[in-house]
């Protein structure tokens, strides 16, 4: 663990150089210790692959001080292989009508349309990091049968609900955006929810299961072509 | 109903407050005002709560009628402003009637027009924020730019402290080159030592690539000997040097990670100050230690205590 400067009020907490499944249980795990002292002084926690930002107060701590408090609290992380793992199920309608670079992507690999659907549905996915837009959770790894390198030429326009790839990551796009990823199906589950308290259903300990289902589940579940 | 009716709403008037916390992790912005400066003082100067919301005009070209007395302070950018088409001074508190017609025409110097009244304007908060972040339609009224005809209410307030702000306490907008304090950070260490001193001894233009979100600058490049990075946490401030050297710094609406080198960050407090700087205009940056930085982050936030 080596903690940066990042500003006058923010440090960076870097658990490793490199992405790993890992490394990522270390960040969630040092995510919730941080989460769970509820702190009014720690202003902001931002997770992502391999490190965690945190904006504090600077009338409660100065920089060394802060350090030092970080480094005895997260010097011991434990992975907890028996933690219990709660996991999201999005259903997605992987047609050619939704799907855009499906037939592109099946000529690419060789894969058959549905060999991909098969590949895509057959794994659970860890999240790994939250950001570029409200909800766009970058989910790991994909099949390497399956993993495809964005797009030259990104679209001004991904639809809303678009299950996509890039590389060994998948995603689904939480509202319309413009983006490069190879896009595979959609789905009508909703990744931001005003309702909600917390804003979204997701957060970065979940895992998501993907699952394959008919153009008429998806439109009974208010999905849009 | 007490509250200014919206005659002409301005091309981009947004409500703003501090900003929108603790979501950052689903990638949701802070938001919030960009000159924290001009904004407080106008909350100090109507004895309002710091937290409290306000309007901030962009572009200028609005008119409001009020119904209901209220205290307005107008800060901020210098502009064109009149209460029943008699042009008042900004940065002192005006006492409102009923029927009042507020107007702010041309901004002359800066950016960025503060408009509070009396303890803020009575509307919901939206996760805990009244910040409007128009990509992400969060806060404000439905998440948008105010429109004409829209009602913004307020308590209606009778009494109006008799505040003027001191001249020298009147920041200057159009000084010929602004110093950015850059406290060093994330991959510094990434560059070397000629190109630091290139970074700190050059001098920036401010590009029209400047929003709520960042400023993007243009002068002699730098470069790190990283291609990219994982992405990770960005802070406001904080200073992102992409493949053509030329800097960004991120600002209120900034995303919530990303992936390019950053050399550091620039000192809030100046990044309030850049809020009200215009295109063409000049920066340049100072290193700062993180001690000082701390204690000149405290110093500015001390004067907005109640004494």
């Amino acid at each position: 663990m080596q903690i940066s400067i990042a500003s006058v009020d923010s440090v960076i907490i870097y658990f490793s150089k490199e992405i790993s499944q890992e490394t990522s249980l270390v960040v969630k795990r040092a995510y919730s210790i941080l989460k769970e002292l509820d702190k009014k002084d720690f202003i902001e926690i931002i997770p992502s692959y391999t490190s965690i930002l945190l904006t504090y107060d600077i009338n409660t701590y100065d920089f060394q001080t802060l350090k030092k408090y970080i480094e005895e609290l997260l010097c011991e992380i434990k992975i907890d292989e028996n933690e219990e793992k709660s996991i999201i199920n999005v259903d997605v309608y992987y047609g050619v009508d939704v799907g855009l670079d499906l037939q592109n992507m099946s000529d690419k690999t060789h894969l058959s349309i549905d060999e991909i659907i098969h590949l895509h549905t057959s794994k659970l996915y860890d999240i790994y990091a939250i950001g570029f837009m409200p909800g766009f959770a970058y989910m790991a790894s994909v099949d390497d049968k399956i993993a495809m390198p964005r797009l030259a030429n990104p679209r001004k326009k991904i639809p809303k609900g678009s299950v996509a790839i890039a590389d060994n990551q998948t995603a689904i796009y939480p509202k319309d955006s413009p983006g490069g990823w190879n896009i595979i199906g959609k789905t009508a589950f909703e990744l931001i929810d005003k309702n909600l308290e917390s804003l979204s259903p997701l957060s970065i300990k979940n895992q998501i299961q993907f699952n394959s289902i008919s153009k008429e589940e998806f439109l009974s579940q208010g999905g849009v072509l | 109903m007490i509250g200014f009716e919206i005659i002409k709403s301005g091309i981009f008037t947004l409500l703003q407050d501090r900003g929108r916390f603790g979501l950052t992790h689903l990638g949701v912005s802070n938001s919030g005002v960009m000159d924290e400066y001009a904004s407080l003082i106008a909350h100090k100067m109507l004895g309002n709560s710091l937290e409290d919301n306000l309007l901030v005009v962009v572009f200028g070209n609005i008119e409001l009628k009020a119904h209901g007395s209220t205290v307005l302070c107008v800060t901020g950018a210098k502009c064109e402003f009149f209460v029943n088409d008699v042009s008042v001074d900004t940065w002192k508190n005006v006492k409102l009637n009923s029927g009042d017609i507020i107007k702010i025409g041309k901004i002359l110097e800066g950016q960025r027009v503060y408009l509070a009244v009396k303890s803020g304007f009575d509307i919901k908060k939206e996760f805990s924020s009244n910040s409007t972040t128009v990509k992400e339609e969060l806060g404000g009224i439905n998440g948008m730019q105010l429109k004409k005809g829209e009602f913004l209410p307020y308590k209606s307030s009778e009494s109006c402290i008799n505040n003027r702000l001191k001249q020298n306490f009147i920041p200057s907008y159009d000084e010929e080159i602004l110093t950015l304090r850059v406290v060093l950070g994330y991959q510094e260490d990434n560059f070397s030592q000629e190109e630091k001193n290139k970074f700190f001894s050059s001098i920036y233009d401010v590009t029209a690539d400047f929003n709520r979100m960042a400023c993007r600058l243009k002068g002699e490049a730098i470069h790190s000997s990283l291609d990219g990075i994982i992405s990770e946490g960005i802070c406001f401030g904080a200073i992102q040097i992409p493949k053509n050297g030329q800097p960004i710094i991120l600002l209120k609406e900034r995303q919530t990670i990303g992936g390019y080198p950053k050399i550091g960050s620039v000192l809030s407090i100046d990044c309030f100050k850049l809020a009200q700087r215009k295109v063409g205009s000049h920066v340049r940056f100072e290193k700062i230690n993180i001690t000082d930085a701390q204690k000149k982050l405290k110093d500015f936030y001390n004067i907005f205590k109640n004494e």
